[in-house]
């Protein structure tokens, strides 16, 4: 075994094997399969909770990761949000000097929890721009217009 | 509304999940490429992951893989049994941390996930100019690492 705290830059090579294989087709291929068989925690909790499932999944799952973060749940509006000011996964990747990261490796956050939350009926936005600084928005609302 | 606000230094790192999702590559890659490919890819990470290790156990041998895995048991509260002697390591391990996570949160496990040892330790002792074995019973998360140094190994 490795540990889980070794698991960031393992995931990240693991990008880079897939897209020696078959290019970043491949790479997209596996973060759909990840995406299907993995997230049904989060799938099962929005399912059950709405966006107040996402808020519980992510308080677990970032606190475990050490993030730096701030979280929102406007229940009146409908919108969650995550401000992420430091990304645990990107940040180590940036700080290990030996490492070339998965030269687009924050994306797969964007399609792993698309694809679990837009079936549901949630809108989803990430904003990436800031993907160098190791931060990243992520604002899901309840897919209903007025 | 709902705030809530955290520092990284509010919060151990410690995602113990992380271990299933790599034991989900292992299978995914088994079924999509073959096991060839696996070893292949579990090398590749030993070879570029662990290069700050493989350049310290280069220099100053086998107590540094001790330490190592002492601190990865300590962390993640797994138990093992380590003897450094006679220029060799041994690691017995009666509880494999990451297979007794996946086992009780029900998660995927496949058994093929002791490749991650095997290739990874295989790995790192080839670029450091060390040999490695490892013989273990995957389901309950018990094996036995050894390592030592090659015999033509400058």
């Amino acid at each position: 075994m490795i540990s889980c705290t070794e698991f960031i830059p393992a995931y990240s090579e693991l990008f880079k094997f897939l897209e020696q294989k078959g290019g970043k087709a491949e790479v997209i291929r596996f973060w759909e399969n990840l995406s299907d068989a993995f997230l049904n925690n989060l799938r099962e909790l929005a399912a059950q909770k709405g966006l107040a499932g996402c808020f519980e999944y992510w308080s677990h799952t970032l606190s475990e990761e050490a993030a730096d973060f701030k979280m929102m749940l406007d229940e009146e509006n409908q919108v969650f949000t995550i401000e992420m000011r430091k990304c645990p996964s990107r940040g180590r990747l940036l700080e290990r000097k030996d490492i070339e990261p998965y030269h687009v490796y924050c994306e797969h956050c964007d399609l792993l929890y698309r694809r679990v939350l837009e079936p549901l009926g949630f809108e989803y936005n990430i904003d990436l721009s800031n993907c160098d600084k190791a931060a990243c928005k992520l604002v899901v609302r309840t897919n209903v217009r007025k | 509304m709902r705030i809530l606000e955290r520092k990284a230094s509010d919060n151990q790192y410690l995602h113990k999940d992380f271990h299933g999702a790599l034991c989900y590559a292992i299978k995914y890659l088994d079924e999509t490429y073959g096991q060839e490919a696996t070893s292949q890819y579990l090398q590749q990470v030993g070879r570029e992951n662990f290069k700050p290790l493989i350049d310290e156990l280069k220099q100053k041998g086998l107590i540094v893989l001790e330490r190592h895995f002492k601190s990865i048991f300590g962390l993640e509260s797994g138990e093992a049994k380590f003897k450094l002697e006679n220029d060799q390591l041994t690691i017995e391990v009666s509880k494999c941390p990451a297979i007794a996570h996946l086992r009780s949160n029900g998660q995927l496990f496949t058994d093929r996930y002791c490749q991650t040892t095997v290739n990874i330790n295989q790995a790192i002792c080839d670029s450091a100019g060390y040999e490695c074995s490892c013989d273990y019973i995957a389901g309950p998360g018990k094996c036995v690492q050894k390592f030592w140094k090659k015999e033509n190994a400058k």
